[in-house]
């Protein structure tokens, strides 16, 4: 009896039909695959290069960024202890200045102090206010200013708190002219500071030898 | 600096607005710097600006809140105002009158320079021509800076003009040179969150330690205002002509200047100009623009971005007005693009830098720059036409070139304009984006650009 009838015959070919068709879609799946693999490896690999560099870029902005900061930090510190150091230099200054009517001098600089105000000031009739140790001695400058040019100038009993110098005020109260050391010392501060900042940070040595050399 | 002892003058006649008459002078000059002292000791500074009949008009920088007619004493320094220079104020602030504002102490100066600066001998004038890339595409692409340029930002309340000209002040540089260059920023009448966001963005970008801050707040006295862009260009000046430096100098807000110069003009009661400004509006603000430059023999310069705000968006309003005169070209930041969410809007067309043909080309930046720049004018001039005309007509009514002009105006705004607000990017990254806008377009269409650049750069479409 034969064992395959034509039925049995449509359906081996339909299976085997099948089978090829799905070997063949199977195939083709594994090769699109592949090729998906192929395609996604390389975009990958773009990605992570972007990935990459924006982290390198990120990094370097990163370290500017530190590097700018504690270089402008150290910077700043720097100014601070200058500063510092300025300060103790002018609290230095001003106690040697505090001594500076036992100078022989003293007098030429108060008697041209009061000549100044005058000069300044335009007027005859005048205060002037000292510190307790200058009374006597702005009192004979001013007694001789008064005999010498006949202006009144007239020393107030009340002493002010300034390390020298004077302060007069027209009569009227309208004007006034400080002279005193501490006003000088303000005034020319910022000069002062400059030269001070030159010697901590040597560059007044460095002249000066450059100048010998020279 | 004076060495002499000053008269104080007790007498006080009148105190207007930020006004203070003074009587019984004796000696006093135009412009002399004054020290004012009020009766709790508290010190203020203010300048002369009229002497005469025994008195003298002296204008109070910080305002006369506070000051008495009886008590009040002022001190003629001798002297005009001076600002302390070195190269010690790089990564410093200061306030609106160039006192320090970062805690540190004043700086160890070099020189004393008179914050009103000293006219350019225009003999010795060097004309602008090395690009400055500032990373903005539209600017550097279509508006280029050039060393020495005086460019002012036009713009409009509540837009990012700011934002701007905080980013250009991080990334500008000038390419392909070891030269050093610096930024001076004046923040005139700005807020206090505005001057906090410009400081921190310096400091976070280490652009700090390049740039020198002068910040003048919205709360400050108006007055103030006056002096913050004297001071910051007596810096500018000092960094690039004494350090041989490239200093980008932005001051924002002129238009906040502008107010307080109305401010004194009015107390004075000078006859009003147009809006009230003073009739020499125009002059001072030259005597401001006018100090951008190059000096022949010199290696440094000084570029100018002022910012304004133009009031209720008036391009012709005085202030926007008087600075076109002056200043070489405009960038106008534009509301419709504000709304549409794009940054920077720009609006080109109503923008201009006239020093561009200058600084860009063979051997500056690359050949095509300019012909590029033109061209895209062209496209998206034609691009706005074209969406005028579909709004009435439609898509539909449109021809296939009106179609590609369109789609070019649309990339033009998305892919080259539109820009993130740290992203700095080169030279050649724009110019790529400007030959993706213009490929979208036939190539017949690029008639500005010669053809060899057209070959070399024109992308096809795949």
């Amino acid at each position: 009896m034969s064992s395959s009838s034509p039925l049995e015959r449509t359906i081996d070919k339909v299976l085997s039909q099948k089978e090829s068709e799905l070997i063949s879609k199977i195939d083709s799946a594994y090769q699109e695959s592949l090729r998906n693999l192929d395609s996604s490896k390389s975009k990958l690999n773009s990605e992570y290069l972007a990935i990459i560099e924006n982290a390198r870029k990120q990094a370097e902005n990163l370290k500017r960024q530190i590097v700018g900061s504690s270089r402008l930090s150290a910077r700043n510190n720097q100014l601070i202890l200058i500063e510092d150091s300025v300060r103790t230099v002018f609290e230095m200054v001003r106690k040697r200045l505090s001594s500076l009517h036992k100078e022989p001098d003293y007098e030429k600089l108060m008697k041209q102090a009061l000549l100044n105000a005058f000069k300044e000031m335009g007027k005859n009739d005048l205060s002037i206010e000292c510190n307790k140790t200058d009374y006597s001695l702005v009192r004979k400058v001013a007694d001789s200013i008064n005999k010498e040019m006949g202006t009144k100038m007239v020393v107030a009993n009340k002493s002010i708190d300034i390390l020298g110098g004077i302060r007069v005020t027209s009569s009227d109260g309208t004007l006034s002219y400080d002279d005193s050391i501490d006003s000088r010392i303000e005034r020319l501060k910022p000069l002062i500071r400059k030269n001070i900042v030159q010697v901590l940070r040597g560059e007044r040595g460095r002249e000066s030898w450059s100048q010998k050399v020279e | 600096m004076s060495e002499s002892a000053a008269i104080e003058y007790t007498k006080v006649a009148e105190i207007k607005g930020p006004l203070m008459i003074i009587d019984g002078i004796t000696k006093a000059s135009f412009d002399e710097l004054v020290e004012i002292e009020t009766s709790d000791s508290d010190r203020r500074l203010g300048r002369v600006l009229e002497v005469g009949h025994g008195k003298a008009v002296v204008q109070v920088f910080e305002g006369t809140t506070g000051l008495a007619i009886s008590g009040t004493k002022a001190k003629f320094l001798g002297k005009t105002m001076a600002m302390p220079v070195s190269p010690e104020l790089l990564g410093r602030v200061f306030d609106g009158l160039g006192r320090p504002n970062d805690g540190l102490p004043d700086p160890i100066a070099e020189k004393f320079l008179d914050v009103n600066g000293e006219p350019m001998n225009p003999e010795r004038r060097e004309y602008p021509t090395s690009f400055i890339q500032t990373g903005v595409s539209v600017i550097d692409g279509m508006l280029t800076l050039v060393r020495g340029q005086k460019l002012p930002i036009f713009s409009g309340s509540g837009m990012p003009h700011n934002v701007l000209a905080a980013q250009i002040a991080r990334q500008a540089t000038v390419v392909g040179t070891k030269e050093d260059f610096a930024v001076v920023f004046a923040a005139i009448g700005v807020q206090y969150s505005e001057a906090q966001y410009f400081k921190r963005s310096l400091e976070e970008s280490g652009a700090l330690r390049r740039s020198v801050l002068f910040l003048n707040l919205a709360d400050d006295p108006a007055i103030e205002r006056i002096i913050t862009p004297r001071v910051a260009l007596t810096v500018a000046e000092y960094l690039a002509f004494d350090l041989g430096m490239h200093v980008l100098a932005i001051l924002t807000d002129m238009t906040n200047y502008a107010e307080a110069l109305r401010e004194i003009s009015a107390a004075r009661e000078e006859v009003p100009g147009r809006k009230g400004y003073p009739g020499y509006l125009y002059t001072d603000l030259a005597n401001n623009y006018e100090r951008a430059g190059r000096i022949r023999g010199k290696n440094g310069s000084v570029t100018q971005v002022p910012i304004l705000s133009m009031p209720a968006d008036d391009i012709t309003h005085p202030i926007p007005d008087l600075t076109g005169y002056i200043t070489e070209g405009q960038i106008v930041l534009g509301r419709d693009l504000f709304r549409k969410g794009v940054y920077p809007p720009v609006n080109v067309l109503m923008s201009l830098s006239r020093l561009m043909k200058d600084g860009v080309g063979e051997g500056k930046t690359r050949s095509d720059h300019m012909e590029v720049g033109n061209q895209l004018y062209d496209a998206y001039s034609r691009a706005q036409e074209v969406r005028a005309l579909a709004e009435i007509v439609g898509r539909s009514g449109l021809t296939g070139v009106d179609l590609k002009y369109l789609d070019a105006g649309d990339m033009f705004e998305s892919h080259f304009l539109k820009q993130g607000k740290d992203e700095n990017r080169g030279l050649e990254e724009t110019l790529s984006r400007t030959w993706d806008v213009l490929s979208t377009l036939p190539e017949g269409e690029l008639t500005k650009i010669k053809e060899k650049h057209v070959r070399q750069y024109y992308k096809e479409t795949k």
